[in-house]
């Protein structure tokens, strides 16, 4: 898993990956830790950590456990524990995580709420 | 009682040197049994069919992955006549054998210590439409739709194989620990051209996709499912895990 002390998440612990080829349609919820550099478009869920690399793009409302976004996010992040906003990121939708950091270059353009961690878990366990 | 079954190339003049070789070691390791050699007018499901009903509880196929895939199909199929069957295979020639590397099994008569020793792994199946498959389902990307457990669907921009894993070749280069056919689960993998290794590292980036999934239809209207590197299978095809399970006759040297 990752946390804020390590430099990289270790892609050999990634339960599920989507290629930057690849373009998925729907609801892609899964249990484990994901890895995304393609398309998506619908929302993506996981009680683990999510990892939307530079390549990525989602339109889709994201709930996670963890996660880094480095790539182009169109939707709502819901994060239960920390979130990693990376210089290459570029978010539009309102965002909610317990904590979050996010790197010199790094674009948000929404409502950014940090530190309700109950309230990201309540909306998690409603959905 | 064991029974081999001949795939019908192994009826050319050019194998009869190495057939005899085989059926000497058969004699000498004392697992005789009836041959049955498959020629047009002979279905490898029919002959496994009347075998069981006799009593048949080890049937061996003999010649390459298509006898291999076809007599697997058989078995599987016939789970209501045949109970504890087991299945060997005694591999000819190196070409079209990568399910007889899989499985550890020398090539020609060497297959037959293999088969005295009767080491027997009880293995999942995949299952595409009405078709069973020991390692993989495979199919280009072009045109290909993937709609998985009927909450999304995939598809994929550059040119590549998707391919559907219970036991995956060694030639795909997959490590174990990524796919296993004793785990009941099947996994989704997309690899394009850029896909240099399936593990990537993080100099290589990542290049492919992978993922769990409980059952996945294939849409495609120009190519084939390929199952066991042998069987073509038209699409739409639901591809799930099977509930039948194979024993299999296995080698040592298996690379699982």
């Amino acid at each position: 898993m990752f946390n804020r002390d390590q430099k990289e998440f270790d892609i050999k612990e990634a339960e599920t990956i989507i290629g930057p080829s690849v373009k998925v349609k729907g609801n892609f919820h899964g249990t484990g830790n994901i890895i995304i550099e393609g398309t998506v478009e619908g929302s993506v869920k996981t009680d683990k950590y999510l990892l939307v690399g530079e390549k990525a793009e989602i339109s889709a409302s994201i709930e996670a456990g963890e996660a880094k976004v480095a790539g182009i996010v169109t939707g709502n992040i819901t994060v239960k524990g920390y979130l990693e906003i990376a210089a290459t990121a570029n978010i539009s939708g309102d965002v909610n995580a317990h904590e979050i950091s996010i790197e010199k270059g790094g674009v948000v353009n929404g409502k950014l709420t940090i530190g309700t961690m109950e309230k990201a878990k309540k909306e998690i366990a409603e959905n | 009682m064991y029974i081999y079954i001949y795939d019908s190339f192994v009826n050319h003049k050019k194998y009869e040197k190495v057939l005899a070789r085989i059926e000497t070691r058969i004699t000498d390791l004392g697992l005789n049994g009836k041959i049955v050699r498959i020629g047009i007018m002979t279905s490898v499901h029919d002959v496994v069919e009347n075998e069981l009903r006799k009593g048949a509880n080890t049937i061996i196929a003999v010649g390459n992955n298509g006898i291999f895939s076809q007599a697997l199909n058989s078995i599987a199929k016939l789970t209501n006549v045949g109970q504890n069957v087991t299945l060997g295979l005694i591999p000819i020639d190196r070409e079209k054998n990568e399910i007889a590397n899989l499985l550890g099994i020398e090539p020609e008569e060497r297959a037959c210590d293999i088969l005295s020793a009767r080491r027997i792994q009880t293995l999942d199946l995949g299952k595409a439409g009405n078709n069973y498959f020991l390692t993989q389902a495979q199919i280009t990307t072009d045109s290909t739709k993937l709609e998985i457990d009927e909450n999304y669907t995939i598809e994929t921009r550059e040119p590549g194989e998707i391919f559907i894993l219970n036991l995956p070749t060694l030639d795909l280069g997959i490590d174990k620990d990524i796919s296993n056919a004793e785990d009941s689960k099947l996994e989704l993998l997309i690899r394009t051209a850029k896909t240099k290794k399936i593990i990537p590292t993080k100099k290589g980036g990542i290049n492919h996709s992978y993922l769990n999934f409980k059952s996945v239809n294939i849409i495609n209207q120009k190519h084939h499912l390929i199952l066991d590197k042998h069987l073509n299978v038209d699409t739409p095809a639901l591809v799930t895990i099977a509930k039948e399970k194979i024993n299999l006759i296995v080698g040592k040297g298996r690379g699982f």
